[in-house]
């Protein structure tokens, strides 16, 4: 990585860093402080009209998505994203004006339409209030006259006349009144009553005292004129709403140009963005930036055609953005990488260990030939047919390199498709056979030889385990830390292969089992020599004993390997249950039917499930047991400053 | 009654089953619960969600596992009529995976739910929950190889 400035004339800015997003070689540092005689130029506010064009592009497309789903398959996921021309990106500009205008008719038809319906609950509220008076002749808010005081509303329970009568003569036996019963139901009562004007206030105490309450909203009309006049409000909100609709779902043909239109000023909202990071003099401009090393010539040959300037390269700091290169079989692998942490300028690449050993642990978990050979091809046909993006594109070669080993191991574990092969063999000659005889080549049976796999496992584990310490070794020389590579690295290195040297000799001769210990021993008293020595005085002894201690955790790292046992086991007995329970049901149409059936849906789940347990464990050993001897991690990813865009990609142009 | 040890030998299966797969049933219940708490803000994150909800689903299949491998050993499915020895044998194996099954299932699903949580905040904290949620599985594991490498070497066994 070099760190680069380019300086350039101010009215070039414009071409020079369009032709810089374009060719998405460097990324532009940020700008941290101000250089004296240099300014900035404040690009906020554009920035924030394409910010805010592209939100409500985005607002749009949900609302489209609403009133008119768009139509994707199942597999659409993978599919890349749409090419243009460069020279389209002038007629989308364009057309982006009218495009916006669409945006902003579809947000103000939706805004339309939530109001709407805010509004017609509010309605339809009202009307199951005026249900109560609909026999009503006079309005709610009808006066008192000049001789009797009227109270309309309504009272707590359920009353009927003489109750109701029996409970106002009870509370003021002197009241005189005449009332009427519009309805009586769900623990309310709803009345007219009337009374001489001189015993209003009695009758208000009376009524107060029963609890009786106004309606909400009373209303000047009669309410069966306001019911009508509300239904009649009520319909034409409907109808609104259904046009509204229809012209939202009348524009979903623009759903491409809206898509194009959000990428447009995604872009140039970028643009700006960066603008805002340069330093300017009132003549020229500067940039500052990051650019790996082999595109220096790139870049100097695209500055000197497009436009006057002067381009500096420089060594790059510690801190400086990191871009990994690999070939075509550890890229997939990247991801995986960038997942935990891109490496630090004091780490190497582990991608290559990394991608090897994924595809063996994977392999080794999902261990079936079938599987293997399934994702391999359906991958295939997948890349070759929606050619996907980059990124997804490398997610699905993991996968693809996956399945090859997936397969290879299957061939050894002697499963495919579980034991479909001989499960059917016996299903359709009734003989008894096992997946063993079947096979010409001899096969190492996890059911039965489990014993055998999992010291097979750990001893995959120890390897794996010696790479990600040697790695160690490698950065600790490079780094001329001496004491780090023999003392901490390389005798715990030795003290490891003692061990396995001894398990070796263990199950041998007594003289390997001499060499391992021999091994060990010296290893261990090294260890007790040597780990003590940054500490002082008593220190030293007890740093050296108690680094001892560590070989705990080398053991846990070990057993933690099983799992490629357990995991193998667990797909291949998996298939064999799904197999076993599809031939229960006779040689009859109906049992081959079902057959069918269980071997279809069974095997799926089984693939389904114990994919993603070997993805997940496989990572987990990456992660968990070898990074931790090695890997630093906390570097920053090198992210050029290109077109980022969501649904379009713009050729370059060749 | 006990002249063989069939009894034994499928109370054997039924606890590796049963027990592992409650272990399995509530940590992926719990973790569940919380994911759909976190689809219902953002649908678009299901697919990291399913990964850490399915996470403590493996107890139950590692039960299942023994479970079956009982079965196919002990006469039911296939093999020979064990004896009451190797009966035992088979009940004692799958003490192992059964409770070491459940417990871990418990543990792992209070694990994916603060798993969920960290990467509802942050996607990139995907990996890092994944991992730390799988550390718990390790004991789970080691239980299951013990119930495994019993179950496969008791018909050998003259008890």
């Amino acid at each position: 990585m070099k760190t680069v400035r380019i300086v350039a004339l101010r009215e070039e800015r414009k071409r020079l860093i369009e032709h810089l997003q374009d060719s998405a070689l460097i990324q532009v540092k940020k700008h941290d402080k101000d250089v004296d005689g240099f300014s900035r130029v404040d690009m906020t506010s554009q920035m924030q009209i394409f910010e805010r064009n592209v939100a409500l592009t985005e607002q749009a497309l949900k609302i489209l998505d609403e009133y008119s789903r768009e139509k994707t398959g199942l597999l659409s996921s993978f599919k890349g994203r749409r090419e243009i021309d460069p020279d389209e990106i002038g007629v989308i500009a364009s057309k982006s004006s009218e495009v916006m205008r669409i945006c902003n008719n579809i947000n103000e038809l939706n805004r339309m339409i939530n109001e709407n319906k805010a509004e017609s609950i509010r309605i339809k509220t009202s009307l199951n209030q005026l249900e109560a008076w609909k026999n009503l002749d006079i309005p709610l808010n009808t006066k008192d006259t000049s001789s009797t005081a009227v109270f309309i509303g309504s009272l707590p329970s359920v009353y009927n006349e003489a109750e109701l009568t029996a409970a106002i003569a009870r509370e003021n036996p002197k009241l005189e009144f005449e009332f009427e019963i519009e309805y009586a139901e769900d623990n309310m009562t709803c009345l007219v009553l009337f009374s001489p004007i001189s015993q209003k206030t009695m009758a208000e105490d009376v009524l107060r005292t029963l609890g009786f309450s106004r309606p909400m909203s009373p209303t000047h009309h009669i309410p069966k004129v306001k019911a009508q006049k509300l239904n009649k409000k009520l319909l034409d909100i409907e109808e609104d709403n259904a046009k509204a609709v229809k012209t939202i779902i009348s524009f979903a043909d623009r759903r491409e140009d809206i898509k194009i239109t959000q990428d447009y000023f995604r872009i140039r909202a970028d643009k700006y963005n960066v603008i805002n990071e340069l330093d300017h003099t009132r003549h020229v401009f500067v940039i500052n930036g990051y650019i790996p090393e082999e595109d220096c010539e790139k870049l100097t040959a695209l500055c000197d055609r497009v436009a006057t300037c002067y381009i500096e390269f420089g060594d790059a700091e510690d801190d400086a953005p990191v871009k990994l290169k690999n070939n075509s079989f550890a890229r997939p692998a990247q991801n995986i990488l960038t997942m935990y942490a891109a490496p630090s300028h004091a780490d190497i690449d582990p991608t290559p260990i990394l991608a090897f050993f994924f595809y063996f642990f994977f392999g080794m978990m999902f261990s079936d030939a079938g599987y293997g050979l399934l994702m391999v091809i359906v991958i295939g046909i997948v890349l070759k047919v929606f050619k996907p993006d980059r990124r997804m594109r490398d997610n699905l070669k993991l996968f693809q390199y996956c399945g090859v080993s997936t397969f290879f191991w299957g061939l050894i574990f002697g499963s495919i498709f579980g034991d479909a092969p001989a499960a059917l063999y016996n299903y359709f000659t009734g003989s008894n056979v096992t997946m063993a005889q079947i096979l010409p080549w001899p096969t190492l049976d996890p059911q039965k030889d489990a014993l055998m796999l999992m010291i097979i496992s750990i001893a995959f584990g120890l390897i794996h385990i010696l790479v990600g310490m040697g790695c160690k070794f490698y950065i600790c020389l490079k780094e001329k830390d001496y004491g780090g590579a023999f003392f901490d690295t390389g005798l715990w290195m030795m003290t490891l292969i003692g061990f396995a040297v001894l398990a070796v000799g263990m199950a041998t001769t007594q003289i390997v089992l001499y060499i391992g210990a021999g091994i060990a021993i010296a290893c261990a008293v090294g260890l007790v020599l040597t780990q003590g020595r940054k500490k002082k005085g008593i220190g030293k002894v007890i740093g050296g004993l108690a680094s001892l201690y560590d070989v705990t955790s080398y053991i846990s790292d070990l057993l933690s390997y099983s799992r490629l046992l357990a995991l193998g086991l667990t797909t291949g007995v998996m298939a064999q249950v799904f197999n076993m329970l599809s031939t229960m049901f006779g040689k009859s149409l109906m049992g081959v039917i079902f057959m069918v059936v269980i071997l279809l849906v069974g095997h799926a789940v089984n693939i389904g499930l114990n994919a993603l347990g070997s993805y997940v464990h496989t990572m987990r050993l990456q992660y968990v047991e070898m990074f931790s001897k090695f890997y630093e991690g906390g570097g920053k990813e090198f992210e050029p400053f290109s077109l980022k865009s969501k649904y379009i990609k713009i050729q370059e142009d060749k | 009654m006990f002249t063989n040890g069939m009894f034994f030998a499928i109370v054997g299966a039924s606890i590796a089953t049963a027990f592992a797969g409650f272990g399995s049933a509530k940590g992926v219940g719990g973790a569940a619960q919380a994911s759909m708490g976190v689809l219902s803000e953002d649908s678009s994150k299901f697919g990291k969600m399913l990964v850490l909800t399915l996470l403590p689903g493996t107890q139950g299949l590692y039960g299942f596992i023994v479970g079956f491998l009982i079965l196919v050993n002990c006469g039911v499915l296939g093999g020979d009529m064990p004896t009451v020895g190797q009966g035992l044998a088979f009940l004692g194996a799958s003490l192992a995976i059964g409770i070491g099954g459940m417990v871990s299932g418990f543990a792992q699903g209070k694990a994916s739910v603060s798993g969920i949580a960290m990467s509802a905040k942050d996607d990139r904290n995907f990996s890092k929950a994944m991992v730390s949620v799988t550390l718990v599985e390790i004991y789970a594991l080691l239980a299951f190889i013990v119930s495994l490498l019993v179950v496969i070497s008791v018909p050998a066994l003259k008890i």
